[in-house]
């Protein structure tokens, strides 16, 4: 008796999926190679505008009348002085007319001067000498945006002048 | 009697399809912005800093300043007044896009990000601040780490 063929199966098309996962897995090692996550910085936001010169300001015509009541905008502008000794830390520092030797006492003045109400101040130039570092200065700059105004509002006008060391 | 021979091939389906999604998971995190980070400047360190949801500002303005003051982007020194520019025209058309009342001079919404080493004179940085605020940017982020690395 004669054996029958064995029917052919319809030929079927196999997918070889080993040179996609080839290509994948190149792909793949690229990107694990290329990936660098950025590192975690922190930062402090300042607006900083011009500086403006902290004597009246000049608009004023002459035998134009002026309110009184108007401060010229100089007298609402606070200054502080940072000196540097000549490996850049802070030798010196200064509110105003007043000598400031640390930096606590930096923000202690400074709240007071803040917390008086009647306070014209609202906005702070820092006279940076040449040589200060940016570190040094960085600690500066964290005690002043950490004051706040009469108000409640936390100081936000800050302007940076160099200082001839 | 054939020897009945039984292949066992592995499915590849199911890694493949794994490999795929972790792909799509490292296409998704690559960032060109990390690229024009100056890794080797040594930020100051300051306890407040702290990182900030910028809320999708995609606006910023990278600046790396080394020990002598030079602007580095990329990795190459660029030379400030001229780049400064550059960038504060580049800003200033894309915000005419949304905002056409802004004019050349007026000031710009754009966050300048500085990246300054901590022993960079006061000096030399202030060369940048001020070229800055002479092309429009009143903004600014200084920045730092919240630790010592």
């Amino acid at each position: 008796m004669r054996r029958s063929r064995a029917r052919r199966s319809p030929e079927e098309v196999e997918l070889n999926l080993a040179a996609m996962l080839d290509m994948a897995f190149q792909l793949l090692a690229f990107f694990i190679m290329t990936f660098k996550p950025a590192p975690m910085e922190g930062q402090i936001n300042l607006r900083l505008p011009p500086p403006v010169g902290i004597t009246a300001d000049g608009t004023q015509k002459p035998g134009e009348t002026v309110d009184p009541a108007e401060k010229p905008q100089g007298l609402t502008t606070l200054v502080i002085s940072v000196f540097a000794n000549p490996q850049g830390k802070i030798a010196a520092m200064g509110v105003g007319e007043t000598a400031i030797g640390t930096l606590p006492a930096l923000e202690a003045k400074l709240q007071q001067v803040f917390s008086d109400k009647g306070t014209p101040f609202d906005q702070i130039i820092v006279q940076v000498g040449g040589k200060v570092r940016y570190d040094e200065l960085m600690k500066v700059v964290e005690v002043c945006t950490r004051q706040k105004l009469a108000g409640g509002e936390k100081l936000s006008k800050l302007s940076f002048v160099e200082a001839p060391d | 009697m054939a020897d009945l021979e039984s292949e066992s091939k592995p499915n590849l389906t199911p890694i493949l399809d794994m490999v795929f999604q972790l792909i799509t998971f490292f296409i998704m995190l690559a960032s060109f912005r990390a690229v024009s980070i100056e890794a080797s400047l040594n930020l100051p360190v300051v306890g407040s800093a702290k990182p900030v949801d910028t809320q999708g500002q995609n606006s910023l303005v990278i600046l790396n300043i080394d020990q002598a003051g030079d602007l580095k982007v990329y990795g190459e020194s660029k030379p400030i007044a001229s780049y400064i520019a550059t960038q504060a025209q580049v800003e200033l058309m894309a915000a005419r896009m949304t905002r056409d009342d802004l004019a050349a001079g007026k000031e710009l919404p754009t966050i300048v990000v500085i990246r300054a080493d901590r022993s960079t004179p006061f000096k030399l940085l202030n060369r940048v601040l001020v070229e800055c605020q002479r092309n429009g940017f009143r903004r600014f982020a200084l920045k730092a780490w919240d630790k010592e690395r």
